[in-house]
């Protein structure tokens, strides 16, 4: 009973000083302040968890088709390429200012510099995280959920784009996304 | 009346002018051209033709892609990636 007296006063006061800590307003929240490396582990350990749960499920469509590539290509290009980068980019002002930086898609996952909390994926995992990603965005990180605004399809198209985009040249790039006239996708 | 008249017209005009100002064809991004012409530069093993990235390529630039196609998108290809699109044609589907 002692015991279970003083466990409850210790978790009593564990939580008020968590409240004070957080009125206090002490705790940086500048994105030009990074975390520590507690916090950060922690928050990258809780996004690719959450990530993996939620998006185990997806059934991955086949995603050959030249006109996902299109699609996906033109897409990522008016709306991720001022974060994620395109053939030929090594940063912008998006990647400087935001915390955490948005990785490179023009670069290989390993290159990325962005640590997966559990580790490597295999293609399937890969291909449902990305979509996910897309579709819901993550919370307080600047990357927006594009579901709200965007079909299936046209998501799908971004993650098969995903694919190729470490492969292309600036040339081949600019091709691929090119939103001539006569384009009808938006 | 006629003040009045005029008051109300002069306020349409100007709720009319905001929305025209708030077309969405304002908002849409300068559409640019995709430069074919850098294909001419690309090499062989850049220019597979059954890389769906060069099948895209190949559609956004204009080249038909199926059947009598197929052999019209390889005639209009740049003289260098001819070679490697024939040698990878199945047997019996050489014609031009």
């Amino acid at each position: 009973m002692k015991i279970l007296k003083k466990l409850a006063t210790l978790a009593a006061i564990g939580v008020m000083a968590l409240v004070a800590f957080l009125y206090s307003g002490i705790y940086p929240m500048g994105a030009d302040v990074p975390h520590n490396a507690l916090t950060y582990w922690a928050l990258e350990t809780l996004r690719e968890r959450s990530v993996a749960k939620a998006s185990s499920d997806i059934v991955v469509p086949d995603l050959d088709d030249p006109d996902l590539l299109l699609s996906g290509g033109a897409d990522y290009n008016d709306m991720c390429v001022g974060c994620h980068l395109k053939p030929g980019q090594s940063e912008s002002d998006m990647t400087i200012g935001l915390y955490p930086s948005p990785p490179n898609l023009s670069m290989p996952p390993e290159e990325h510099g962005h640590s997966h909390a559990n580790g490597g994926h295999d293609s399937e995992q890969k291909l449902r995280r990305q979509y996910w990603i897309i579709k819901h965005g993550i919370k307080a990180s600047g990357m927006p959920a594009w579901g709200a605004t965007h079909s299936e399809e046209r998501l799908w198209a971004m993650v098969a784009f995903l694919q190729k985009l470490p492969e292309l040249s600036p040339a081949q790039y600019q091709i691929l996304t090119a939103r001539d006239d006569s384009d009808s996708h938006h | 009346m006629k003040h009045i008249s005029a008051v109300w017209l002069l306020s349409l005009l100007f709720v009319s002018t905001a929305t025209l100002a708030h077309s969405p064809d304002k908002h849409k991004k300068s559409a640019e051209k995709p430069k074919c012409e850098a294909m001419e530069n690309m090499s062989q093993e850049e220019m597979n033709p059954d890389d769906p990235v060069v099948q895209a390529m190949m559609k956004k630039c204009g080249f038909a892609h199926s059947g009598a196609g197929e052999r019209h998108a390889k005639d209009s290809m740049p003289d260098h990636h001819r070679t490697n699109a024939k040698d990878q044609q199945h047997s019996g589907h050489d014609g031009h």
